[in-house]
């Protein structure tokens, strides 16, 4: 009779066998509720937030994307950014950056209501049977660089607006051509956002091209899993600052047998985090940590995912064999 | 394939263009007056045309000699428009200024609140300089309205009014008092040395009855106070002034909402529910706040505005209240029981489409009087009726219906979605290889 195994090595094999993805769907939907409807019950969590919860759903927002106040700060008067008054740039940043460091780019998988979204609009083509698209290694390169260009722009344009050279009309300009803009207020009925502003040529220009990202926002998601995501500034924001997080993703080499079933899975299809085999924080820039790559890798603490150091899940053979026991899961 | 797509590049090549605000053709205007026709209205008489010509032309001919002329403000000083600093101007009459008096070509083109203004009374009572009302204003005659400046605080209903202060101080705030029933032609109010005047202000966390404020100095002719913490200040500028039998009371009030987003949220929110209501005003108009009215609103063209007039803190039935636009109409109407009156706030903005400012920001005046058989004295004087007169001012902008429009947006959302959607299509397709059965011959 073999002895009874501890409690915390039961809680981990219960964490470590659970049904990933049915968790992940839970936890997305209630972090997508809680930060779509949330105003409703007076929730507010400050506009610092590390990920796309829109401030131009006003009514329902329970916080703002550190995005929109960030634009903002950077358009004032030069005379007003370069004073004293600017402090609160920096006391912004610091927030933003107490907040993201809790979760790493795990609020880009877990909690971003835009990139919850996306799944779900995956989900129905799956439904649907139509096949998902995949980029060529030459294509994910290129594209890869996108969202380090709008980063650039993001922090740039607002302060040519700030400097005179830009129009005032043009602010904030990433929001103002972000798909969650349009999309995110739908869901509390508001469809204000899908207007065309005459006001200025400006105006009319950046409307136009925000209408434009979101229709091609729907049809991009649609064969694409985690389209835009590929695009997002701010997950370029959270790469360039994530040294000090506190949940990781690591990977222990000597164990990975380079089956590619993480890379399989992979929705942002980073090739990486198979065929790197010396690197141990695994987590690249376009990776969303959905931990997906953790739930299908077969070999026993191959990959996984750390708090604090402390290992918070885990791959383990008898988890890939439950998981996959349950039915086709994964790499649809 | 081809086809679509160049009709969309043709729909967003003629949108990007400024062709949608040129003036109208000779085709659209012929087919507007078929329009007109065919739905029984009648086309303008030759007569009739030729009244709005000359009286257009007047005005043309009018504003050409206001260029040419320096611009004057009777008895007051000029505000350089950029630098803000004043300068003495000697006292010469002028054909737009302090009292609402309008060119002699101008008066052609009756407005409403002309036509509509009882028994030849002059538009306000006039305690303290020419007969206007007096109301208190978040910006100087000389300078206007117009554009916002940006800035969070405003007088309610609008943001961007003129906010001031050191940059490492609290945000202060500038109210000029004008005398006028036009909120862009008014001027300077005068000072009367027969009026008793007073000027309170009321603070967030101040006494509920208010506070004396300190009248201009250095000459200056605003009033500025800072405003440190958040919330709504009130300031109530009232004068009376016997003239005969009767004694004119009349109460000027601004209302300036100075919220942020930082700072103390309980302070805000204590702000955002507090009486907004002076006890001892003789009259008092009260812009009523929507239920679900944020912190930042700005009231917009087409909106319905409903105020309440109130004598010591009581609603006033009966009072004539009267709304004037930035542009200078107005319409009329009377307290009801509840001394409440509603006014849709009118478009008034008409520029041409390249000069077309969507934060831009216009004026109103409301102006309520009531009249009383009431007995006193007043300086030794006995009196027998009591003239009430209040006015409170705001800002309204452009209602984003004016320039925004659902049509284009998902007419070209749709068109994106159906041009790329086809587009994946017709690449997945090119892409499949059609079936090739492959035999293997194993006997061979």
């Amino acid at each position: 009779m073999t002895a009874a195994k501890p409690a915390m090595q039961r809680l981990r094999d219960a964490v470590n066998e659970v049904d990933f993805n049915r968790f992940r769907f839970w936890f997305q939907i209630t972090a997508f509720i809680l930060f779509v409807y949330g105003g409703y019950l007076a929730i507010d969590l400050g506009s610092k937030l590390p990920f796309f919860s829109c401030g131009y759903n006003r009514e329902g927002r329970a916080g703002v994307c550190y995005l929109l106040p960030l634009q903002h700060q950077l358009g004032r008067n030069w005379a007003v950014l370069f004073s004293m008054a600017s402090l609160t740039i920096l006391t912004g940043f610091l927030t933003f950056a107490a907040w993201f460091i809790v979760l790493n780019k795990g609020w880009c998988g877990f909690v971003c209501p835009l990139g919850t979204l996306q799944d779900w609009i995956s989900a129905l083509r799956r439904r649907l049977g139509i096949r998902y698209a995949n980029y060529t290694q030459g294509q994910f390169a290129q594209l890869t660089k996108i969202k380090f260009v709008l980063l650039a722009l993001l922090i740039l344009i607002p302060l040519g607006i700030g400097g005179g050279l830009f129009s005032h009309d043009m602010s904030p300009p990433f929001c103002l051509i972000c798909p969650a803009r349009m999309v995110l207020p739908l869901f509390t009925g508001d469809l204000s956002q899908f207007t065309i502003d005459f006001s200025s040529k400006t105006a009319v220009v950046m409307t136009a091209l925000g209408i434009s990202v979101t229709a091609l926002f729907f049809v991009g998601s649609f064969v694409k899993k985690r389209f835009f995501c590929f695009f997002c500034p701010m997950s370029a924001l959270h790469y360039l600052i994530s040294k000090p997080a506190l949940l990781k993703l690591k990977k222990d080499g000597s164990k990975c047998t380079r089956c590619g079933d993480c890379y399989a899975v992979c929705d942002m299809e980073i090739k990486e985090i198979a065929d790197d085999v010396k690197t141990t924080n695994i987590m690249t820039d376009d990776c969303t940590m959905c931990l997906k790559c953790v739930a299908s890798c077969p070999e026993t603490g191959a990959l996984k995912a750390t708090f604090v150091g402390i290992p918070i899940f885990v791959s383990t053979e008898t988890g890939f064999i439950k998981r996959m026991n349950k039915g086709c899961q994964h790499g649809k | 394939m081809t086809s679509l797509n160049r009709l969309f590049a043709l729909l967003f090549l003629l949108m990007l263009s400024g062709s949608l605000f040129a003036e109208p053709s000779e085709a659209q205007k012929a087919e507007w007056r078929a329009r007109r026709e065919a739905a029984g209205g009648e086309a303008p008489s030759e007569a009739q045309r030729a009244e709005w010509r000359a009286r257009r032309e007047a005005r043309e001919a009018s504003a050409k000699a206001d260029e040419s002329k320096p611009t004057v403000v009777a008895n007051e000083e000029r505000i350089h428009p950029t630098s803000g600093k004043s300068a003495p101007v000697p006292e010469l009459s002028h054909d737009h200024g302090a009292m609402g008096s309008r060119p002699a070509a101008d008066k052609g083109a009756v407005k409403p609140e002309e036509a509509a203004r009882p028994s030849g009374r002059p538009a306000g009572m006039g305690m303290r300089g020419g007969g206007g009302a007096i109301w208190l204003s978040d910006s100087p005659p000389s300078r206007g309205d117009g554009a916002g400046r940006g800035g969070m605080g405003g007088m309610m209903g609008m943001g961007g009014m003129a906010m001031g202060g050191e940059r490492s101080g609290p945000p202060s705030k500038r109210l000029w008092m004008r005398a006028g029933s036009d909120p862009q032609k008014s001027g300077f109010a005068r000072e009367d040395a027969d009026a008793q005047n007073e000027t309170l202000i009321v603070r967030p966390q101040g006494p509920l009855d208010g506070e004396a404020l300190a009248p201009p100095a250095d000459g200056k002719k605003n009033l500025a106070f800072e405003m440190p913490v958040q919330g709504y200040y009130r300031v109530y500028a009232s004068s009376r002034k016997l003239q005969g039998e009767t004694l004119n009371i009349s109460v000027a009030k601004a209302e300036i909402a100075n919220f942020s987003h930082g700072g103390d949220e309980e302070e805000r929110a204590q702000a955002l529910t507090a009486p907004r209501v002076l006890d001892s005003a003789p009259i008092e108009i009260v812009r009523e706040k929507a239920a679900d009215e944020k912190m930042f609103f700005q009231l917009k063209s087409g909106d319905e505005q409903a105020f309440v007039v109130l004598q010591k803190g009581l609603p006033l039935q009966g009072a004539r209240v009267r709304f004037v636009s930035h542009e200078g109409w107005s319409k009329e109407a009377v307290s009801d029981e509840q001394g409440r009156v509603s006014f849709q706030v009118i478009r008034d903005y008409f520029p041409a489409w390249d000069d077309f400012k969507k934060r831009f920001k216009a004026s109103y005046l409301i102006i309520a009087e009531a009249n009383a058989a009431e007995k006193g004295v007043f300086k030794d004087q006995p009196y027998s009726n009591v003239r009430y007169q209040a006015t409170l001012a705001g800002n309204y902008y452009p209602s984003p219906d004016d320039y925004r429009s659902y049509a284009w947006g998902l007419g070209i959302g749709l068109l994106i979605v159906l041009f790329s959607g086809t587009a994946v299509y017709l690449y997945r397709r090119r892409r499949v290889k059609p079936f090739q059965e492959v035999r293997f011959d194993d006997g061979r």
